[in-house]
């Protein structure tokens, strides 16, 4: 093994191990919190755990080290060694204080069923009165996320190609421009479709508009990613063949890349129309509009039969979504 | 005859550390058909794609035509690429696009981006692909979408795209090596018509020495990245083909 590589794998080991048992002594101490109201300074549970950490490291029976390091191949059964121990101490500890935190209790579950009868009686005899405004409203969310989607496309489709590794050149500006639009593609990903409403809903004010904005912001980063994943899975060899007959870049891209995505791109789009018409309800919650904004209005004046018609109508153009969207993509993969 | 191809000291060291070409001295004659012989990882691919810079050469010097491939850059480079037709053991062509529009690709290095857009429209572009098509006998599948041709087919397709350019020289990769044998024979004859007729310098890589018999003017033989032989078909005997391929290797005929 190389040295550089000797001290980095050294180096993930240690870190490993240090925040594995700072982590399970934190947790110790909030069992000890909640049990025997035992308040233990924030430092004192840093300390354990470090210690804990270098004494497992030096007697070299750690997970960072069996993970990172190369270990003699022993027959030794988990149950056996230290670390196997380590790894059911933590899953168990795990396990309890989610229980905690979350505060599960299936006595509530199965005595407390009455609450919801207004819902459930809701559901089962819905609000039929209401069918126009709602399909009004349904229409409005249908829209919004078919125009966030295609709005998504050129963006996406464009800001793909210099995302995919493979047509980014390996020099200084490739590297940084694939490096960029990448971290951008992430970054907005990550931020959940529901913050992008709010903070477009106090942009452009509450509507189907605003919640329009906030899916076509992570329809962008999100078919970003799948866009250029599908180019970079694509067969260099007609990149080759073309580049070979003295094409330029453009052309290369257009001749040698486009005709292999373009029915992995369709299918990607409209799964992401389906995936957005779901988004779109949710979205509504908080100020986007369509069926989701109406369905928030019923719940909170307690109309549960105008709710129970809603959901039925929700649950109606999620399914049809869903088939069309199955099928349409299975006649393209065969194209 | 004068030379096309004249190539100096050329040496290729991959990242990884391999030296697949080491120090390539090779003139080839204007309208000679040569033929690469050596086992797989003896360089041919290598030093077929330095030739028109798919690879990146470490070091030495190509002339083609007159021109220093190794200097050029940008547009220079693709103007001394469109020269040079290229054709690939797994044919590269756009699997669903039609054989027509794959042969229309084959003149990008002519044209700029918003008339090759527009190639389909054009009847003279279009017309020379038929031709093209035409001299492969393939001119009945021009609308066929690749992915339903048979492989045999398909490399002739890319023969008549490969045509297209207009080459001086034809770089040919292994052409035959995932045809059956008839169809192996077929391609060949193809590439051989072209360098009778059309006066088309063919380097070609191959596995099989009949086939190199039948069809080279000349043999260049590679091993780790040298050349262990260089002279006619007929010059190659048991022991030259033992110090092509070693010790343990065995002639296996084709026809």
């Amino acid at each position: 093994m190389k040295k550089a590589n000797k001290l980095k794998f050294n180096f993930q080991a240690i870190l490993t191990d240090l925040l594995i048992w700072i982590y399970i002594s934190g947790c110790i101490s909030f069992l000890l919190n909640r049990w025997f109201e035992l308040a233990i300074p924030s430092l004192y549970i840093l300390i354990y755990g470090a210690v804990v950490s270098v004494i497992v490291m030096i007697c070299g029976i750690s997970i960072g080290r069996k993970v990172f390091l190369p270990t003699k191949r022993t027959n030794n059964k988990w149950y056996k060694t230290f670390w196997g121990w380590t790894v059911v101490l933590i899953l168990l500890i795990t396990f309890i204080v989610g229980w905690i935190l979350v505060e599960v209790n299936p006595y509530k579950f199965f005595t407390k069923f009455k609450n919801a009868g207004g819902i459930m009686s809701g559901i089962f005899d819905p609000n039929l009165d209401l069918l126009v405004v709602s399909l009004t409203a349904l229409a409005e969310t249908i829209y919004l996320a078919l125009l966030a989607t295609i709005f998504a496309i050129p963006f996406a489709f464009l800001l793909s190609f210099f995302a995919a590794r493979n047509l980014m050149p390996k020099t200084l500006i490739g590297n940084t421009v694939y490096i960029i639009i990448r971290s951008f593609a992430t970054v907005f990903r990550s931020i959940e479709a529901i913050v992008w409403a709010i903070i477009f809903s106090v942009w452009v004010g509450i509507g189907p508009f605003a919640g329009m904005l906030a899916l076509m912001i992570h329809s962008i980063a999100a078919l970003i990613k799948l866009y250029s994943e599908q180019i970079e899975n694509i067969d260099p060899g007609p990149v080759e063949a073309i580049k070979a007959t003295g094409a330029n870049t453009l052309q290369i891209w257009v001749f040698g890349v486009v005709p292999q995505i373009i029915s992995p791109f369709l299918a990607f789009t409209i799964y992401r129309w389906d995936i957005n018409v779901r988004m779109a309800t949710i979205v509504g919650f908080v100020g986007g509009g369509g069926i989701g904004l109406l369905l928030l209005q019923q719940q909170q004046l307690l109309r549960w039969h105008n709710v129970g018609m809603i959901i039925w109508l929700i649950a109606a153009v999620v399914w049809i979504m869903d088939m069309v969207s199955a099928k349409v993509r299975e006649k393209l993969q065969g194209m | 005859m004068k030379n096309i191809i004249e190539i100096k000291n050329l040496h290729k060291i991959y990242a990884g550390g391999t030296h697949a070409l080491k120090g390539i001295d090779l003139n080839v004659k204007e309208g000679e058909f040569c033929i690469l012989l050596g086992l797989s990882g003896s360089g041919k691919t290598t030093l077929l794609r330095c030739l028109n810079r798919l690879i990146e050469p470490t070091s030495g010097d190509i002339q083609i035509d007159g021109e220093d491939v190794i200097a050029a850059k940008g547009q220079k480079l693709r103007f001394i690429r469109r020269k040079i037709g290229m054709i690939f053991q797994q044919f590269n062509l756009i699997k669903n696009l039609s054989s027509l529009t794959n042969v229309l690709t084959g003149k990008l290095g002519y044209s700029s981006l918003l008339h090759s857009l527009a190639f389909s429209k054009n009847k003279t572009d279009v017309e020379i692909a038929l031709e093209n098509l035409q001299r492969v006998g393939l001119k009945d599948l021009a609308e066929k979408k690749i992915k339903n041709l048979s492989g045999g087919q398909q490399q002739r397709v890319a023969i008549a795209r490969a045509l297209m350019q207009n080459p001086k020289v034809i770089l040919a990769d292994e052409p035959v090596a995932s045809l059956d044998p008839a169809t192996a024979n077929s391609v060949m004859k193809y590439l051989g018509e072209l360098n009778k007729k059309d006066k088309i310098t063919i380097i070609c890589s191959l596995h099989f020495l009949s086939l190199a018999r039948k069809y080279g003017t000349r043999v260049v033989g590679l091993k780790d990245g040298e050349i262990v032989f260089d002279g006619t078909p007929k010059e190659i005997d048991k022991k030259r083909f033992k110090e092509i391929y070693g010790e343990d290797a065995e002639e296996v005929e084709i026809r």
